[in-house]
């Protein structure tokens, strides 16, 4: 068997080459009619105020980002556990290849649930959706 | 049935050429690769162009495309034409080389992803040792396009669309990849050919009818969690809210056109479909299925797969990025953590 990389290194080249010539097919055949006013961001027809790179966004977006990169890693490192385990606990027992993988998710089921107390995976409503929303119920 | 040798070696030895010339497969590979990515853009132009106008007509008792050719199917060439000669409109203030890499990135990753996946009749292009955790990390490249496409727009618009698909990515990632690892600790293997010839054997007989022992079969829980998972990853209904065109317009493709709008679209097709094969490959037996070779079964499965996305596109509403939040992290994650374990148990009684 040969090597699979070159393989699959030859379908990420066609994987951009695809893309390329539909740019080019499509540079070829569009018109191009320079307006004034066209090439403004759309704003629903008002006229764009300010820049979009600096506006505020809700916090959660960065919480939820954080947890991620804790459990992205975590999954990298059952990754190999589940290869070996099948064989590994025919042969050892559930007290060996289990139990410490049962101890290193309990650890971030800890915190997971620790994140899930403190609000980290709740949605934060600004100062004023939860003054409107108090309003409402009254 | 299951050929072993990949596509491109058996290409190579058809031909007389010897594959272990590094250059030669590479060549070769390149061919095959050319193949299997026409094949996928014909099925995309299809159930892209074609299939969607109709599946979603017929929910909404309406008729769709009928003008040209029979059910209207001659649409497809007018329209690739039609959006292929759209003048591309660049907006103001745009970052410019991530705004045209975005939707560049998302099609490469969508159609790397299937390197690896088996297709019956010894249709695959490479089988490595790692093709489980390849084909979830591909398809994940993604999530880059996604935010270049998001914050280079210059539209407010986009900015939120592109967090809201990236904080959907990331809350449904997780859940999916341990729901795909469960399917590992039963194969023992990441090989998705392997993967695939673990579900060969009967399950039980049903009537003189042997079950094959098909994951879907043998852990139904982890399916529905992946199919739904999966429902997220590719942002159908109930999970759109990264394009919610009542909220934010078209969300990250907001300021796309012509060219990069065929771009976006046809990524997201693909990463349906990217998002099907996986579900085939590890959890309906790949390209198994009785009488009819390999490869019909598996488009049948994955085009399945695709009427279910489409299904769930015409008839769920959408939830919101607050709830989706939720259900992601409290909901999702803590039963794929509960399937792991459970999963866990299972095999080790088994084994």
């Amino acid at each position: 068997m040969s090597n699979p990389w070159i393989a699959i290194g030859a379908l990420a080249l066609v994987g951009v080459l695809i893309p390329l010539s539909m740019i080019s097919v499509s540079a070829l055949l569009r018109p191009s009619v320079p307006e004034q006013g066209k090439r403004a961001t759309y704003e629903s027809g008002e006229i764009p105020t300010g820049s979009s790179q600096q506006i505020r966004f809700n916090i959660q977006y960065y919480m939820v980002a954080l947890l991620f990169v804790v459990f992205d890693i975590e999954t990298v490192l059952i990754f190999p556990w589940t290869v070996i385990y099948r064989d590994a606990v025919g042969a050892l027992g559930y007290e060996q290849v289990l139990f410490p993988m049962l101890l290193f998710l309990g650890v971030l089921v800890a915190g997971l649930a620790w994140a899930w107390r403190n609000g980290a995976v709740q949605w934060v409503k600004s100062p004023r959706a939860t003054r409107q929303l108090s309003t409402n119920n009254e | 049935m299951q050929s072993e040798t990949p596509l491109p070696d058996t290409l190579a030895n058809l031909l007389g050429l010897d594959p272990s010339n590094p250059l030669v497969l590479f060549v070769i590979a390149v061919v095959a690769s050319g193949v299997i990515a026409s094949g996928l853009l014909a099925l995309v132009a299809v159930s892209g162009i074609w299939g969607k106008r109709k599946i979603t007509a017929a929910f909404t008792d309406r008729i769709a495309v009928n003008r040209h050719g029979p059910a209207g199917i001659l649409i497809i060439p007018a329209d690739a034409l039609r959006l292929l000669s759209k003048e591309l409109i660049v907006p103001e203030g745009v970052d410019r080389p991530a705004w045209d890499l975005g939707p560049l990135i998302m099609v490469f990753s969508a159609l790397a992803g299937f390197a690896v996946i088996p297709m019956g009749n010894g249709i695959q292009i490479a089988d490595p040792e790692t093709g489980l955790a390849y084909v979830f990390a591909m398809a994940s490249v993604a999530s880059l396009g996604l935010v270049m496409a998001g914050y280079s727009s210059n539209n407010k618009y986009s900015f939120l669309g592109g967090l809201r698909a990236v904080a959907q990515n990331l809350a449904y990632e997780i859940p999916l990849i341990l729901t795909g690892m469960s399917v590992a600790l039963f194969a023992g293997t990441l090989r998705l050919s392997e993967i695939v010839a673990a579900q060969s054997t009967a399950l039980f007989s049903l009537g003189g009818l042997a079950i094959p022992s098909w994951y879907a079969f043998v852990n139904p829980f982890a399916f529905v969690l992946f199919m739904v998972a999966n429902l997220a990853e590719v942002g159908r209904n109930p999970f759109d809210i990264p394009e919610a065109p009542t909220e934010i317009v078209a969300g990250w493709q907001t300021e796309y056109s012509s060219v990069y709008f065929v771009l976006a679209y046809l990524s997201e097709f693909i990463h349906i479909f990217l998002g099907g094969a996986i579900i085939a490959t590890i959890f309906l037996g790949g390209p198994a299925g009785p009488v009819l070779p390999g490869i019909v079964w598996f488009l049948i499965k994955i085009v399945g797969i695709y009427l279910f996305t489409q299904w769930a596109r015409s008839a769920i509403p959408r939830v919101r990025i607050d709830q989706l939040i939720e259900i992601g992290w409290k909901g999702l994650l803590v039963l794929a953590f509960a399937n792991l374990l459970l999963t866990a148990g299972i095999v080790g009684v088994i084994a």
